[in-house]
């Protein structure tokens, strides 16, 4: 098979394979053990496929790569379209990268249905691939929903506590946001007689009626998008999501699902309508910057470890938006940066909680406290990914927010100002929390029987360790391919890109 | 700017994160010795190639060294990468770290010998020279910033080394999350230094800066850079009003105390003003700041110093006091008598603390000066040396402090009388209460109790199977011996102003530069002789008070009344912040926050509509009666509706 | 009326004789066979007839043309209705078999009167004559209201039956006096004729409007639009599962077909505004009153009253053919996963339909896994999840709409599908997030109803990956009508 058909063909291969895994789980007896395997295998398997695309990636080439375009169904006109670009592409390998992790940390904490979980949870991962590397608004309102599923249905059926309410909330929350996001790709649909992204980004302003339209377009897309990321004030379906989900459930949570939103603030409100974007960008900003300190300082008083981290990804993904809306090369190379960033990092600290829910069946923080005495690798580990998720600097962390906030400053200074504030308040939680957990003396007796991580544990762990370490030593590796892409997303926004960093 | 020359600058740093690697990840596995050994090794390499770098330094054809090493950020516009910067500020700083350092690490090897997790020590402080090395030897500010966060890291793990005692733990984030507020002004300043140069290199930021005018009109932008780099000066240097780590700080093995939060890291603070001064010179108003925030610390800590009782808070004030002189130096634009000082305090605080660190563990634990006394006979060779020590910091002449502090009193009179006055007055206080501590330690009759137990809950990492005061062994003791001949002749190279004009290369590009020439001499010997005199008035005053009459302080604090309970209770600042910035957070984003806004605004809003769309599904399942008679009644009003409207529509 | 029917007249409602001599084969086979064999055998021939009748369509579709001195006419239209009805009676008839043996109901004329109900559909869907249109109303009407009390045995099914009667025949009065006024208003009852005679005039006359809104009034009725809705809950409550649903789509799609007619066809004045009205009204009143329904048929029944309003959306979009073609479209994927849903429903029911509250959903998930997919699949589709039927069905519609730029309407449509996700996805919820209630086993599925859900999986699946067939046929169909 030559290069180039691989190339073409690729991005429908990683898709896929996980929903063929899945398919085969289907049909495949219930033997747990097997199972786990051949999904580890499955999920290893599309990561490898995944690496195809960093090695062969061509940053010079325009527009995306590894396309794929092939009409899918006339009547709508419907084109089975992939692509990526600098960006999606990270998201992808961040999204085949977490997957086997998730698996290895689900290996022994789910014990009943374990075929259907793991059906789930690649289905799952076919989806969120699919939002990445679509460019027919069909085809990616169809992912977008799709991840919908999947993700309630683990809550729902693996989760605990309220969790039926947790995954309910979930999907109608994010249900009825995305189908403002529908009427806007109908309307688009019913003026131009096409889903293809990329032929819309060139079109749309043609479009008659397009002027009066494109504020409530605008508006529909990002309404959307608000509610997956979560933007204040639409982040409340994620605590109580999070704190019910299984580990796995959390990790593709806040590592991915999340990053739908960003992406689709990144990719779609700002490719389709520049003009309501710049238009709009002051109040965004506003919430982001809301979000990042209500979420930090929520985050701060919360009781539960994993609500700790839930309001904490509200934060963070705070840092994401501010830079998105920032139209500056520093925010959007640094916005994208924190996406893959957090993703790592809060992927990291969902697993480390999720070790130690399989360990004492509770997140209260109260619960806990010297752990560090009984588990001091379990400490370590806890302790550098937190130190990552508070941006010290030579962790992931400390980059994409450091150029989120630049940016954020050169668009206008108060909001990086008031961004920046978001270090104290990052150390403030984590430290604490860090510090209820492990320091001062054991106080529950039973804490003190508490085994140390093991080697499966350890194995989903240290992948993600390093790669904290290596993204925030070597950005670079990362950004050669990450800031083409954004230079072409702020490409409409001459103007203001002429305000970016740099003599 | 790089000469062909290569000095390999880099492998300083990165020789001391391998020893912390290798201790780290094997460390555990490895016995005492071999740990002490990795740790000291890697450190000694760090250092002894310290040396090498600095006699090759002066054979370069021009007085700045930089040494590119790898691509960190680079984006479109925007570029940083790792490059080790050496002149002869940076060199100075180089030596310090790694000479007191190297030290301070030979000395722990006895001291926290005991330590269950010894590996654990010697991995955290060879990280922590590490990231000291990086802020020191960057070449631009990220990376320094690198260093400066990475610095408050180590400081923290070293804090909370002994995290199973609540109050370790505590100070270590304290410390860490203070010293974040100080980051956040460092950063913004960092934004607008890129917004207004482009770049975060020093010397293309440097440049672009010398060409600017001065601004003494008014703030401009160089104002408000100098104002946001003070701010992360002060949270790293414990000025007012981020100083309140410090204190706490001293929950930290001793040797840590000495290195990280008296010798080096709580000195980047004055070490990055200084390397700033380029950007300051051009913003009098910061400098004035600078200086003013120096002075009032200054006083406002010594005074807290004379009250305290334990003796690592009263040498944790005197930090915080001392600092402040630097602060003054800085801020009157005699940056090099502020590195002087630095220096210089550099050897006689490590080696305070060291000697402190050598009392505590004679007297197991103890950390209580009441419970102390008469030690002097029984652990000699501490005595002598902490007695150098407290004569340096006291400033009384041929000892090192005296030479710094003068020269910073000196130009600080030059500058404006006042800050002159307090630092005599601080001056005054400092000699006081160090010998304080000394005559409280040394003389008089021992009230201790470390015969009947050793190893009190405090400091951990000794006395454990030795009973009674003894002297410490050999590996602390040659340290401190080193140190004490440092103290006294580590100012030497400050008559004559030689020091400063060792220093000239960096700040003479200052445009302040100037008055440093016109040798005031005759003033200049009237203000040493006072100020050897204010030394010496403490002295004796210590001495009146705690060996003459014991009695008389007792009294004194009585007659003080609440103005003794206040300075005691160190002003209340902890408590104040306690009040009125962490509680009411904590309590709004409970309540406010939390409970208020997500639960009680949103999801009640949320969980409203849906009530809201079950009532009213509700009163639509009651339509459907069951009864025949009502449907029909629906369909006719229904079809009645349509008619009438089509009627309408029709006739219209 | 001059000359004499041709063959090619007969062959023109070739299905309908089909299935009405099936019909009466049943009828009269009846009295023949002794109790035990009755059910199946003449659960056979009803199948046999039915599956005959689809291929007539066929031959049918051949012979395209006016029929009966125009009062009938086969064109691609009334093809596509035929060939919907009549597989939409397959499918009930598999279903039926099992269903009728658990509830322990006489076959006997059950299978006779789908058929001939069928007819009746048939004919509507080709009848271009008002006066034949309501007789085929009438006889798919009197078939479908005894088929509703079918259930003997449970009161509510009878009370069920006679509601229906009773209201469903005051409804069609309605419409019998709409074609009455149209009469008086064009002087004739051919839809062609009125078409003409309406554009002719300069100013429609007010009999004309009033005409239609009487004939509305009644088909509205038929379809379960609001405000004409309030029967569809107790009726589809109290009929036989298979039953209902078989009168959820069958029906509708030949109403639909006739309004189609009507409106399009006819020109029918001043549709727009109260067929907007109908719509926005049956989806947010179907929606808003399913949610807090626990009786799953009483929650599909409003579901029906809301899918009734998507489907008047298209009826608003009058310019171009899009409003027809999503129509059409429309009633197809509803009727693949309506009937899969009931089919469903009536096999889990159990004997005298037990188990039909949400509760006994419970865990359903575990008990009988594939059943439970089965039924979430026909769910998801219901609340128009990519990649199903009902996703295209809604999406062809709202974007009909958007090219008549009924942006408001399209808005409450798109609202209410997101409300109307929160209850079908409670059933989904309920079958596999909460621990069954009762362990009592899930009966195994028998072929024949297994094939039924076989069929509809695979067109609500069919119609969601690759609607592009049948849609194209719906273009073609939706030129005969413009």
């Amino acid at each position: 098979m030559n290069l180039a058909a691989i190339h073409s063909w690729i991005l429908t291969l990683i898709t896929f394979t996980p929903l063929v895994g899945a398919l085969l789980l289907v049909l495949s007896p219930r033997r747990d053990r097997e199972i786990r395997w051949f999904a580890l295998g499955i999920s290893l398997l599309t990561f490898v496929l995944s690496l195809h695309l960093l090695v062969h990636f061509d940053k010079a080439k325009a527009g995306f790569n590894f396309e794929l375009d092939r009409a899918w169904i006339a009547a709508p006109n419907i084109h089975y379209h992939l692509g990526v670009d600098g960006v999606s592409m990270w998201l992808v390998v961040l999204t085949t990268f977490l997957t086997p992790l998730c698996v290895l940390i689900s290996w022994t904490s789910i014990q009943e249905r374990v075929k259907e979980f793991f059906i789930l949870l690649l289905v799952m991962e076919t989806a969120l691939l699919g939002v990445f590397v679509a460019l027919d608004l069909f085809v990616f309102y169809f992912f977008w929903e799709a991840t919908l599923i999947p993700m309630a249905l683990l809550i729902g059926m693996f989760g605990h506590g309220r969790k039926i309410y947790a995954a309910v909330k979930f999907f109608l929350y994010t249900m009825v946001a995305s189908v403002f996001m529908l009427a806007a790709i109908l309307w688009l649909y019913a003026k131009t007689g096409t889903f293809d992204f990329v032929v819309l980004q060139n079109t749309v302003h043609t479009i008659p009626g397009y002027a009066a339209a494109s504020f409530w377009l605008f508006l529909g897309f990002f309404i959307a998008f608000a509610v997956k990321v979560p933007l204040f004030p639409f982040h409340t379906w994620l605590p109580d999501a999070h704190v019910e989900a299984p580990t796995a459930g959390s990790v593709l949570l806040a590592g991915v699902l999340l990053k739908m939103g960003t992406y689709g603030m990144l990719r779609f409100d700002l490719g389709l309508f520049p003009e309501q974007s710049r238009a709009n960008a002051s109040w965004i900003m506003v919430l982001a910057l809301i979000g990042i300190i209500y979420g930090a300082l929520v985050a701060l008083v919360q009781p539960n470890m994993k609500k700790v981290i839930a309001y904490s990804s509200v934060s963070h993904l705070g840092f994401v938006v501010l830079g998105i809306f920032s139209f500056t090369t520093a925010g959007l190379d640094g916005a994208t940066y924190v996406m893959l960033a957090h993703g790592i990092s809060t992927g990291g600290l969902f697993m480390l909680a999720g070790i130690l829910y399989e360990r004492r069946h509770t997140y209260d923080i109260l619960e806990f406290g010297g752990l560090a005495t009984p588990m001091p690798n379990y400490a370590a580990f806890f302790l550098f990914i937190v130190l990552a998720s508070c941006g010290l600097p030579l962790l992931n962390g400390f980059v994409g927010e450091f150029l989120v906030l630049s940016g954020a400053f050169q668009a206008k200074a108060i909001y990086g100002i008031l961004g920046a504030t978001g270090v104290i308040w990052a150390a403030g939680y984590l430290l604490w929390m860090y510090q209820r957990v492990f320091y001062g003396k054991v106080t529950h007796e039973i804490n003190n029987t508490l085994p140390d991580l093991n080697l499966r544990e350890k194995t989903a762990l240290v992948p993600a360790a390093i790669m904290a370490l290596v993204m925030g030593v070597a950005p670079v590796l990362w950004f050669n391919t990450i800031d083409p892409a954004v230079q072409s997303i702020l490409a409409p926004f001459a103007q203001m890109a002429s305000r970016v960093v740099g003599p | 700017m790089t000469s062909e020359a290569n000095l390999h600058l880099s492998w300083i740093p990165l020789l001391a994160l391998t020893g912390a690697t290798v201790n780290g990840f094997f460390g555990k596995r490895f016995s005492r010795s071999l740990v002490a050994a990795v740790a000291l090794a890697f450190c000694g390499a760090a250092f002894v190639w310290a040396l090498v770098v600095v006699s090759r330094f002066s054979f370069l054809p021009e007085p700045v060294y930089s040494e590119p090493f790898a691509q960190w950020i680079q984006i479109s516009g925007f570029h940083v990468e790792f490059a080790f910067f050496l002149d002869h500020l940076s060199l100075i700083m180089l030596l310090v770290v790694t000479g007191v350092g190297f030290l301070i690490h030979i000395y722990s090897v006895g001291y926290m010998w005991d330590d269950p997790s010894f590996y654990r020590f010697f991995t955290y402080l060879n990280l922590f020279m590490f990231f000291m090395l990086t802020l020191v030897l960057a070449n631009n500010y990220l990376q320094m910033f690198i260093g400066w966060e990475g610095v408050g890291l180590a400081s923290y793990l070293l804090i909370g080394f002994w995290f199973t005692k609540d109050s370790a733990a505590s100070a270590g984030k304290k410390a860490f999350i203070v010293n974040r507020i100080g980051d956040f002004g460092f950063l913004i300043a960092l934004f607008l230094i890129i917004q207004h140069f482009g770049s975060l290199n020093f010397t293309q930021v440097f440049d672009a800066a010398g060409r600017l005018p001065m601004e003494t009109a008014g703030a401009g932008t160089m104002t408000a850079v100098g104002l946001l780099l003070m701010v992360g000066a002060a949270g790293k240097s414990a000025q007012i009003p981020l100083y309140v780590w410090l204190p706490d700080a001293m929950e930290g093995p001793t040797p840590v105390s000495a290195l990280i939060h008296a010798a080096t890291m709580v000195t980047a603070g004055v070490y990055m003003v200084s390397r700033s001064h380029v950007i300051f010179e051009r913003a009098p108003m910061a400098l004035t700041v600078v200086a003013i925030i120096g002075t009032v610390t200054a006083l406002f800590a010594a005074t807290i110093g004379i009250t305290q009782t334990d003796i690592k808070k009263v040498l944790a004030y005197s930090t915080v006091s001392q600092l402040g002189y630097m602060f003054i130096a800085c801020g009157v634009g005699a940056f090099s008598a502020g590195i002087f000082h630095l220096m210089t305090h550099a050897f006689f605080k490590g080696l305070l603390f060291l000697g402190a660190g050598s009392v505590i563990h004679a007297v197991g634990g103890e950390q209580d000066m009441r419970k102390m006394g008469g030690l002097r006979s029984k652990i000699p060779w501490t005595f002598w040396t902490v007695t150098v020590g407290t004569i340096a910091i006291a400033g009384i002449p041929p000892f090192a402090g005296f030479f710094s502090k003068d020269e910073i009193l000196w130009k600080a009179y030059q500058n404006n009388w006042v800050y002159w006055f307090v630092g005599l007055v601080t001056a005054f206080i400092t000699s006081f209460y160090m010998f304080r501590m000394w005559f409280l330690t040394f003389f008089g009759e021992y009230k201790g109790d470390a015969d009947r137990h050793d190893s009190h809950g405090n400091d951990h990492g000794h006395g454990h199977g030795h009973g009674g005061v003894h002297e410490s062994p050999m590996v602390m003791l040659v340290p401190l011996m080193i140190l004490a001949i440092l103290s006294i002749i580590g100012g030497w190279v400050g008559i004559g102003g030689r020091f400063e004009h060792f220093l000239a290369p960096v700040f003479q590009t200052g445009v302040e530069a100037a008055h440093e020439v016109e040798p005031h001499s005759s003033m200049e010997e009237i203000l040493m002789l006072v100020s050897v005199a204010v030394a010496v008035c403490g002295l004796a005053l210590a001495w009146l008070l705690y060996v003459k009459k014991p009695q008389l302080p007792k009294q004194i604090a009585e007659g003080m009344g609440s103005l003794y309970r206040a300075v005691f209770n160190k002003y209340y600042v902890d408590e104040f912040y306690a009040r009125l910035l962490v509680k009411p957070l904590l309590l709004g984003s409970t309540n406010i926050l939390w409970k208020g806004v997500d639960q009680g605004v949103i999801d009640a809003a949320l969980d409203g509509s849906a009530t809201g769309a079950n009532e009213v599904s509700d009163s639509i399942r009651h339509m459907q009666s069951g009864n025949l008679r009502s449907y029909a009644g629906w369909i006719a009003a229904g079809a009645a509706a349509v008619i009438v409207y089509m009627i309408w529509v029709g006739t219209r | 009326m001059n000359g004499t029917p041709q063959v090619a007249d007969y062959l023109r409602i070739l299905p309908e004789i089909v299935l009405s001599v099936f019909g009466m084969a049943v009828m009269l086979l009846d009295p023949l066979l002794e109790e035990r064999r009755r059910a199946k055998v003449l659960g056979g021939v009803g199948l046999v007839g039915a599956l005959v009748a689809l291929v007539s369509t066929f031959c049918m579709a051949k012979q395209r043309g006016p029929a009966f001195w125009n009062m009938v006419q086969v064109d691609s239209f009334s093809v596509f209705f035929h060939f919907l009805v009549i597989a939409i009676t397959v499918v009930v008839v598999l279903s039926s078999y099992e269903y009728m043996e658990v509830q322990k109901i006489r076959a006997g004329e059950y299978y006779a009167l789908m058929l001939f109900g069928a007819v009746g559909m048939c004919l509507m869907s080709s009848a271009v004559e008002l006066v034949l249109i309501f007789i085929a109303l009438e006889i798919s009407s009197i078939s479908t209201y005894i088929l509703a009390g079918f259930r003997r045995r449970a009161a509510i099914s009878s009370e069920s039956s006679v509601k229906y009667f009773l209201l469903g025949s005051f409804a069609t009065a309605f419409f019998l006096y709409g074609v009455a006024l149209m009469f008086g208003a064009t002087g004739s009852t051919s839809i062609a004729v009125v078409s003409t005679r309406l554009q002719a005039e300069p100013t429609v006359p007010v009999l004309a409007y009033a005409a239609f809104a009487l004939m509305f009034v009644g088909l509205g009725f038929k379809v379960a639009a609001a405000p004409f809705h309030v029967w569809t809950p107790d009726v589809y409550e109290g009929a036989p599962s298979p039953v209902v649903g078989f009168m959820s789509t069958g029906p509708k799609a030949a109403v639909f077909a006739v309004l189609l007619r009507i409106i399009f066809e006819a020109h029918a004045p001043g549709a727009l505004w109260f067929v907007w009205a109908a719509a926005a009204l049956s989806m947010t009143i179907g929606n808003l009153a399913a949610l807090v329904q626990t009786n799953v048929k009483r929650l599909l029944a409003y579901s029906s009253i809301a899918h009734a309003g998507y489907l008047l959306i298209a009826f608003a979009a009058l310019k171009g053919t899009d409003g027809i073609i999503s129509a059409m479209f429309y009633t197809a994927s509803y009727a693949a996963m309506n009937v899969g849903a009931f089919a469903v429903i009536g096999h889990f029911a159990g004997a005298g339909e037990r188990y039909i509250t949400l509760e006994d959903y419970a865990g359903l998930g575990r008990r009988s896994p594939v059943l439970a997919a089965t039924l979430t699949i026909f769910l998801l589709s219901l609340i128009g999840i990519p990649m199903t039927g009902g996703f295209f069905a809604k999406f062809y519609v709202f974007s009909a709409a958007l090219q008549n730029n009924l942006i408001w309407l399209v808005m409450i449509g798109v609202l209410n599908s997101a409300i109307g996700a929160y209850y079908y996805l409670r059933i989904i919820v309920t079958m596999y997030m909460r621990e069954p209630n009762h362990e009592e086993a899930v009966p195994p599925v028998s072929f024949s109803l297994g094939s039924a859900l076989a069929i509809s999986v695979v067109a609500t699946l069919y119609l969601g990956i690759l609607p592009g067939r049948v849609l194209d046929y719906a273009r073609s169909a939706a030129e005969y009508i413009r």
